[in-house]
């Protein structure tokens, strides 16, 4: 990976509030690359820092090799979405795309006009050229956004959650959109969002932020199945903690969980390092499963009374209340032809694999 | 039913008296009296040769103007700075700023009067007015321009200066023709205000009046009253003139960006 932007211990105070702590973070050319994180976590600032809005207290930052300090974000070779879209009203759309070439003296107006053009059939806006900006939908004007954006051809697209304003439907339907997109211009994309799945479907990397700081970076997968702390566990997706000793810290990890008894795990389970003593295990829900009447299996099994019983068609939430286990273990289940939905108060079987387990501290 | 009485009531009595001027403006006779006494122009006829009248009605234009460009100007600055950034003590200094709003005219006259006079040692001159008109209608082009600022997305001139742009043309391509409409609001009304103003010009004028203070002047000689008549006519048609341009050219404005147009200040 050719790094594009180079972050080295910035820091970032407003006065009393210390908004960014030592980031040091590296993101390459080319790549679709998330800052992920709850509100006022620092994300939103840490965009703003490399787009120019805002200035670093402390720290260096990098694009494409030339220090950014104290260039403005008309003179950096990055362009941004807003999280409001920030469509000029008293423009039209072509008008609106078009803004960014005002200076472009080299180009006559006709070059200008295909450029336009060209932009707009980008996003799948054709023939909106002649349309008030005001009459737009929230899809169009984001659709805007992006092509006002790319026509200067930055090296970075930046992102301030620009799918936050969407329903659903056309949530899903632009992220897909956005990564058909930055395949095509291959340049860098830096996405502000506070959805973990948004950041998961679309990044080749995700920061995940709190306070300030980030918790991991790292690709989607590693995030989900390997997160290094109980913040980040939580934070991305559904996660079970249980309480655990750590008799062995070696190969293999030798752990006594309360409830479920004692197993050993590789060590590749373990992503920070962990002291003998108290730890947490976390389980994702879909990696827990029900044994229905019929259904065999060869891997560990536990008692258990169903205690709530979540529907969403085409999967059920159970929560699973096991003895010595603290909460209802929370798993998820596909609903297949011949698999009953339980009610609550019902006995079951929980199927259990120390494989998907990961230790945390 | 009976609130449709009260409200027609309510106009009558606020609109007759006006009404009154451009009847007594037409009448043919010294006293302001009925019965009318036949039709006649001559009043205006005097208008046009009272060479005092003119140099005052000057005086107000230039002060009127002058004010609204000044006032607008600051107003533009203030509700730009408290619509757009945080900055400590803000609503303290937004208050004193708004403050000339509810001080008494009077007041303020004599006090700007012993500024100017004993501790600045200047003339009283058109600036001097000017000057103390700036300071009772910039609280009113703040009021009217905060609105305008507060319905802009902070995000615009940040995104035209991603685009590319300074953060001054930014504000020239972007902010300035989104809050337009407010800035012609702001403009004619501390222009109105600037234009009627007594207390202030009374005390800070110099040797030349402004034209309220040259009317009050008048009424000391019951014969010119119809000229103040005429001159009263031409100025309420040249306001409703003004307020209805300025009303058009908000509505188009609104209808340009596609806001929802919740009224203005008319």
């Amino acid at each position: 990976m050719t790094p594009l932007i180079t972050l080295k211990g910035v820091n970032k105070h407003y006065g009393d509030y210390h908004a960014l702590r030592d980031i040091d973070l590296e993101i390459g050319e080319g790549e679709f690359f998330s800052l992920l994180g709850p509100s006022g976590c620092g994300k939103t600032t840490l965009l703003r820092t490399i787009a120019g809005f805002e200035s670093v207290s402390n720290g260096l930052v990098t694009i494409g090799g030339k220090d950014m300090a104290g260039v403005p974000a008309n003179l950096r070779p990055t362009n941004m979405v807003f999280q409001s879209y920030a469509i000029f009203p008293h423009l039209s759309v072509a008008e609106n795309v078009a803004f960014g070439l005002r200076k472009r003296s080299d180009l006559d107006t006709k070059a200008k006009q295909t450029l336009v053009e060209d932009a707009l059939d980008m996003v799948g806006l054709d023939g909106y050229g002649k349309r008030a900006a005001h009459a737009l939908s929230g899809g169009q004007r984001q659709r805007v956004a992006l092509a006002r954006a790319l026509i200067l051809k930055p090296k970075v697209l930046l992102l301030d959650e620009p799918l936050s304003a969407l329903d659903k439907k056309m949530r899903e339907q632009m992220q897909v959109e956005l990564m058909r997109l930055q395949r095509h211009v291959g340049i860098t994309f830096i996405l502000v969002t506070h959805d973990q799945e948004e950041a998961l479907v679309m990044s080749d990397r995700i920061a995940v932020m709190f306070e300030g700081r980030i918790g991991q970076l790292a690709d989607a997968e590693t995030l989900y199945r390997r997160p290094r702390n109980r913040q980040v566990a939580d934070f991305i997706g559904k996660m079970n903690f249980l309480d655990v000793v750590v008799r062995s810290s070696n190969d293999p990890v030798d752990l006594e969980i309360s409830g479920l008894g004692r197993v050993t795990i590789s060590p590749d389970q373990v992503p920070e390092p962990v002291t003998i003593g108290k730890a947490i295990v976390g389980i994702r829900p879909e990696t827990l499963s029900l044994l229905f009447d019929g259904e065999t299996t060869d891997l560990r099994l536990i008692d258990g009374v169903v205690d709530e019983v979540v529907y969403y068609g085409d999967m059920t939430y159970y929560d699973v209340r096991v003895q010595g286990v603290e909460k209802p273990l929370n798993i998820a289940m596909k609903n297949v032809i011949g698999r009953p939905v339980l009610d609550v108060g019902a006995a079951t079987r929980v199927v259990w694999d120390e494989r998907s387990l990961v230790l945390l501290n | 039913m009976s609130l449709r009485v009260y409200a027609i009531a309510y106009l009558i009595f606020l609109y007759a008296p006006i009404a009154l001027l451009p009847i007594f403006a037409f009448n043919d006779a010294t006293i302001i009296a009925f019965p009318l006494s036949g039709g006649t122009t001559k009043w205006f006829g005097e208008l046009m040769t009272n060479r005092a009248l003119h140099t005052a009605v000057g005086n107000s234009l230039f002060i009127a103007v002058m004010t609204s460009i000044l006032s607008t100007l600051l107003g533009v600055c203030a509700a730009r700075a408290g619509a757009m950034y945080r900055f400590p003590m803000k609503a303290g200094i937004m208050g004193f700023i708004m403050l000339p709003l509810v001080l008494p005219e009077i007041i303020v006259a004599v006090s700007l009067l012993v500024v100017v006079v004993q501790i600045l040692d200047l003339g009283l001159s058109n600036w001097t007015i000017i000057a103390a008109h700036v300071l009772i209608c910039t609280p009113f082009s703040i009021a009217i321009l905060n609105g305008a600022f507060q319905n802009l997305d902070p995000s615009m001139e940040e995104a035209a200066m991603d685009l590319g742009e300074s953060r001054f043309s930014a504000f020239r391509l972007v902010t300035l023709p989104l809050v337009m409409p407010g800035i012609i609001a702001s403009m004619l009304i501390a222009f109105t205000i600037s234009l009627d103003e007594f207390i202030i010009a009374f005390f800070l004028s110099g040797s030349s009046p402004t034209m309220p203070v040259y009317i009050w002047g008048l009424l000391r000689f019951p014969q010119s009253l119809p000229v103040v008549m005429a001159l009263g006519t031409i100025l309420v048609a040249l306001s409703i003139l003004l307020l209805t341009i300025a009303e058009i050219l908000r509505r188009r404005g609104m209808a340009r960006v596609g806001v929802k147009d919740k009224g203005g200040f008319l």
